[in-house]
């Protein structure tokens, strides 16, 4: 059995071992192969090597896992020859028993045999030793029978002993099997992993040249690119740089151009500035021949004839120049504008008058009204008084006869002043009309002859200034030297620079002081002869004064004397006093002037009107008006009471005549009975 | 300095406890999901700040997001009531997945069987219940498996006249739809009572008194389970230990007969393994008289039986009249009578793929008559007569057919005494093959070389097999 159980295995491990050899014999065999056609082409080679790796593969999972079906191969035949085995050691057990049974069957038939020879057996002896006979047969049947069990028990147990063998060799093979199995798994793995290692460097290298094909590639085409974008740039870069040349080119002739025309500019701006400047000049002169001309004009407008004269003569003379034409209309506008205004003036100022009139008118009126109310009152009062209450009536305190002798008063010292407002307004007219002659008259003056101005001056304000103290009216000539006496004396008060005025004319500095002397005073222009007049009518003032205290010192004449030659008009040290009390008196008048107007109204509006139009309001004072309403309160009870009385008058009235219809109808009724009566 | 020392160290010892308290409620807080109230609440405890603080320090895990959603906490309770009250069929699939994770595995089947499908919670049942899980032996399918070893456990633990065959009947209605194979490693014997040996004195007198069954019967279950395709059968006892008898390896008549009636009313069945059951002539021919003109079985594996020769007629009929693709007889004592009688219905039929013969005792005979009948047949591709005591002839009839054949592709004639007759036989019919992809010629005494050339042919056959396939696939 051994030998048998080990054939196999024998047989199996050589077979093992060569198959390996076979194997690698193989794969030596195709190695040349494969590095001729290495020599061949790579491509082939790297084929080659993905198709042999599979095959070691392939063959080492063929050889492992006829490594590990050997063993169940092996125990397939140990089986099968067992059973072998087995048959035949049945089949020969069976011979065994057969030629067992049979000979033990002789064995019982000799036996029975026996015992049927034994019954013919008479003796004893002979019975005894057929007996004994037939128990060493009997013997020797059980002896073989015992021979035979226990050969059968020997088999048997050399069978278990076989059996339990068996089971351990088993055993073991399993063991072995699993051992291998384990070997193939290990192997397998291996050869796997290092498949998978070599597909992965495989892999890993393709992917190694793929990669660097690409990435020359990529260099090529991107020093390609380079190239092409560099060039591009170089020529990028010289096309602006010519442009940038262009742009510069362009740029200084523009600038050229500019400052060319700036510098053209420039010239003509000069020459422009120069002319507004050379206008400017010429308006300036213009203006001063305006002024020259105005000055002109009001010493031509002195005398009529010559003004037109030399109107004509300027007409004639300069028919071109437009300024003076243009002086003149505006002389005229303005002249007429003046006149305008005083109308206006004039009208406002008989306006005024008119109100007045009409508000006295209003107001006496209104009065009169007043008072017949009151007195109506006040006869109501004393009716009420003394019929009513049956009391003796006083006339209460009249207010009216003080109020309105306070009133007449108050008119009458209202009148001055409107008086002396009309005297003003007349002195003012009159002094207009003056000053319009004057300056005529200074025109004149002027246009006729401009070198006797200062010689025939002292003769001609005299005698001007004394005609002018008769007639309350001023010479123009008095007039301006009275005026520049002012400036010389309060020319202090003035802020003006002296400097601006030297560049002037002296007559033009006159005026031009005067105009600021006078705005700086407050003084319209209307009331300088007013100024001129008061400051002469001080001097001779001055001067009686003077006379009179001459008179009493004897010897103020002398001085007088002595001043007067210097100064014919008044002495300068006086100018400032006398200017000043005139501003009082000035400023007086014409506050009164401003008030004129409103006085009327507002000296109404006083405290003491409004007294006296409410004394005439309550001649009836309360505690009358409340013994008024009782008693008219009891007086509409008397009327009711009257009415009531009426109505039952006329009841009555009705009553008395039914009452007499009735005693009419009894006495004819009784008149004809007592007729019946008396017939009968 | 007793005075100095005793308040210090009750102040370290006091911090000491505080410590532990702290470690000791912050594992709770940490691993309390079910809590509604937010921690916070809990945390604050009434001696003071310190503590609250340093809860809320040392707890790395309290968030927010520990605070658990409403529909969480809803979830969670169907789960907690699922066996008054399931809700699973409205429920979208993520909630069914929570729901599975956190159903308890002892809920009783017949709530959760029909109900809850295939996932989770049968994987969580099934790893709960064993150990070892191989969920690829069941078509991946927990719920599968978790039934089918259910029904195998109760099968194999049954005791006949012991357990009432209501607890496995009862167990039907809920595994019917998922058991597709019931792999049955032990079937018990009825209890040996212990007066047996008196009771066999009067066993001549009461011959039926014994017990009704000898195991497991299983006309009560194989028709219910509608779903069925496999069965695993083996007569014997595991761990029997010293209570070894015989009979606890042996399918008796009265098991024949019921398993023989049980199988014909499982329509569903493909294939019938019953192996190492002590299955003589007279039970394979009523195994398969009752398995003749089966609808679905396609394997048939009575391997390591005893059948003889009258069996094997027995299976050349049902070859010829059923729809077998696979028949394993291996280790049986089929003759060569009962190999004529398959190789009869081998060379009819026109369905068997595989045949497996090995460890018999078919010799040159049945060998003989197997290869007349492979030049008949059209359909066999392996072909195993390992073991079987055939010689030369055999293999010059084999040859023949290999030669005109290109059909077999895998034949073994391993531990055969074949000779160097038949080997050249062999050799000569290999180098005209091209299908055989496989030959397994191990312990034949044939030549090394005519083996070696053989090899050769095989593997080139299976290289341009494997080119086949993978022109196929890229064909496909």
């Amino acid at each position: 059995m051994e030998e048998v159980d080990m054939d196999p295995e024998k047989a199996s491990e050589p077979e093992n071992v060569e198959v390996k050899s076979r194997v690698f014999t193989l794969e030596d065999d195709k190695d040349p192969g494969v590095e001729l056609s290495g020599e061949m082409s790579e491509k082939r080679l790297q084929e080659r090597e993905k198709q042999i790796s599979p095959r070691r593969i392939t063959n080492l999972q063929r050889h492992l896992t006829t490594l590990v079906t050997n063993i169940q191969t092996a125990a397939d035949a140990r089986e099968s020859m067992r059973r072998k085995e087995l048959e035949e050691a049945r089949k020969m057990r069976l011979e065994l028993l057969e030629n067992d049974m049979k000979s033990s069957q002789e064995k019982f038939e000799e036996i029975t045999r026996g015992w049927s020879l034994t019954k013919e057996k008479v003796s004893a002896q002979e019975l005894q030793e057929a007996l004994n006979n037939q128990q060493l047969l009997l013997t020797s049947l059980l002896e073989d029978k015992k021979k035979v069990i226990d050969e059968l028990q020997q088999e048997l147990k050399l069978g278990d002993d076989h059996f339990v063998k068996d089971l351990k060799k088993q055993a073991e093979e399993r063991d072995l099997m699993l051992e291998r199995m384990e070997d193939q798994i290990k192997t397998l793995t291996k050869a796997y992993r290092e498949e998978l290692a070599q597909t992965q460097s495989v892999n890993q290298r393709e992917t190694k040249d793929l990669l660097t094909n690409d990435t020359s590639d990529w260099e090529q085409r991107m020093k390609k690119l380079w190239d092409t974008e560099q060039a591009r740039l170089a020529q990028r870069r010289k096309t602006v740089e010519e442009y940038e040349a262009k742009i510069h080119s362009l740029i200084f002739e523009t600038m050229d151009k500019q400052t060319a025309t700036k510098i053209e500019q420039n010239a003509k701006l000069q020459v422009l500035e120069r002319e507004h400047q050379k206008t400017l000049a010429s308006i300036i002169v213009v203006r001063l021949n305006q002024i020259k001309e105005k000055h002109e004009l009001e010493v031509l407008t002195s005398s009529r004839v010559d003004s037109l004269q030399t109107e004509k003569k300027n007409a004639v003379a300069k028919p071109n120049n437009q300024p003076r034409k243009t002086s003149q209309s505006l002389s005229k506008d303005y002249k007429q504008s003046v006149q305008q205004y005083e109308r206006l003036q004039k009208k406002l100022k008989q306006i005024v008058v008119a109100d007045a009139r009409t508000f006295e008118e209003m107001w006496a009126t209104v009065e009169a009204e007043v008072r017949q109310l009151a007195e109506r009152a006040l006869e109501i009062d004393s009716l009420i008084c003394r019929q009513h209450f049956g009391v003796a009536w006083e006339r209460p305190p009249m207010p009216l006869a003080a109020s309105s002798s306070s009133f007449h008063t108050e008119r009458q010292t209202h009148r001055p002043a409107r008086r002396a407002v009309s005297q003003l307004y007349h002195t003012e007219q009159s002094l207009q009309r003056s000053s319009q002659r004057t300056t005529m008259g200074v025109d004149a003056e002027t246009e006729s002859a401009d070198v006797d101005h200062a010689s025939m001056g002292g003769t001609a304000t005299q005698s001007e200034g004394d005609a002018e103290l008769e007639d309350g009216t001023l010479t123009l000539e008095t007039v301006t030297k009275v005026m520049e006496l002012l400036w010389e004396e309060v020319g202090f008060l003035m802020e003006d620079d002296p400097t601006l005025l030297a560049s002037l004319e002296k007559e033009e500095q006159t005026a031009i002081k005067l105009g600021s002397l006078l705005f700086s005073f407050g003084i319209e222009e209307e009331d300088l002869p007013k100024l001129a007049h008061f400051l002469l009518k001080y001097r001779q003032q001055q001067s009686e004064q003077t006379e009179r205290v001459c008179d009493e010192t004897g010897e103020s004449s002398d001085q007088a004397a002595a001043f007067d030659p210097t100064s014919d008009l008044i002495h300068p040290n006086h100018v400032l006093p006398a200017l000043k009390s005139f501003l009082n008196q000035y400023m007086k008048s014409r506050q009164n002037s401003c008030q004129s107007s409103v006085v009327h109204t507002e000296g109404r509006g006083s405290s003491e009107d409004k007294a006296y139009w409410e004394s005439l309001g309550n001649v009836i004072p309360d505690s009358k008006v409340q013994l008024w309403e009782e008693a008219e309160k009891t007086l509409t009870q008397y009327i009711v009471i009257l009415t009531d009385i009426c109505a039952l008058d006329t009841e009555t009235d009705s009553l008395r005549q039914q009452n007499a219809e009735l005693r009419m109808l009894l006495q004819q009724s009784l008149n004809p009975q007592v007729c019946h009566v008396t017939h009968q | 300095m007793q005075s100095v020392a005793s308040p210090w160290k009750r102040m370290q010892y006091r911090a000491a406890h505080h410590r532990r308290t702290v470690e000791v409620i912050c594992p709770t807080i940490a691993t309390m999901p079910k809590s509604y109230y937010p921690p916070e609440s809990n945390l604050k405890a009434p001696d003071g700040m310190r503590k609250t603080r340093t809860i809320i320090a040392e707890d790395p895990h309290w968030t927010l997001a520990l605070v658990p959603r409403l529909s969480n906490l809803c979830l969670q309770s169907i789960a907690s009531n699922f066996e008054e009250n399931p809700i699973f069929e409205q429920l979208t699939p993520s909630q069914r997945r929570f729901i599975q994770e956190r159903l308890s595995p002892s809920l009783p089947l017949h709530i959760t069987a029909n109900l809850i499908s295939d996932g989770i919670y049968w994987k969580r049942c099934c790893e709960l219940r064993w150990d070892l899980c191989d969920v690829s032996l069941y078509g991946h399918s927990w719920k599968r498996m978790f039934f089918e070893r259910c029904l195998e456990n109760m099968i194999e633990l049954f005791i006949p006249d012991v357990t009432e065959p209501k607890t496995i009947l009862d167990m039907v209605p809920h595994c019917r739809n998922y058991v597709k194979r019931l792999d049955i490693c032990q079937l018990l014997t009825p209890v040996k009572e212990p007066q047996r040996a008196e009771e066999e004195e009067l066993a001549s007198e009461h011959e039926y008194e014994g017990p009704s069954v000898d195991h497991f019967d299983f006309g009560i279950l194989l028709d219910k389970l509608t779903s069925l395709e496999e069965l695993h059968l083996v007569y014997r006892v595991k761990h029997c230990g010293m209570n070894f008898e015989w009979k606890m390896f042996e399918m008796t008549d009265r098991d024949c007969e019921s398993l023989a009636k049980a199988l014909m009313s499982c329509k569903t069945l493909k294939l019938l393994r019953l192996h190492q059951s002590h299955i003589e002539d007279n039970k394979c021919r009523l195994l398969v008289k009752h398995l003749l003109d089966h609808p679905s079985l396609k394997v048939l594996d009575f391997s390591h039986n005893l059948i003889g020769d009258r069996g094997a007629r027995g299976i050349g009929k049902l070859l010829s009249r059923g729809n077998l693709e696979v028949l394993n007889l291996c280790d049986n004592v089929i003759r060569d009578h009962g190999a004529k009688a398959i190789a009869h219905a081998l060379s009819k039929n026109s369905t068997l793929l595989s045949l497996n013969l090995r460890l018999n005792r078919v010799r040159d005979e049945g060998g003989q008559a197997i290869g007349e009948a492979l030049l008949k047949n059209n359909t066999l591709c392996h072909l195993h007569l390992g073991g079987n005591e055939v010689t030369a002839p055999t293999a010059v009839a084999l040859s023949e057919a290999l030669a005109q054949k290109n059909i077999l592709k895998s034949i073994n004639l391993s531990c055969n005494n074949l000779g160097e007759a038949g080997g050249k036989a062999l050799q000569g019919a290999m180098s005209l093959n091209t299908s055989v992809t496989e030959c397994d010629l191990r312990l034949t005494e044939v030549d090394e070389q005519i083996v070696a050339f053989i090899n050769q042919v095989v593997w080139t056959n299976e290289s341009l097999e494997e080119e086949r396939r993978a022109r196929e696939k890229t064909d496909k």
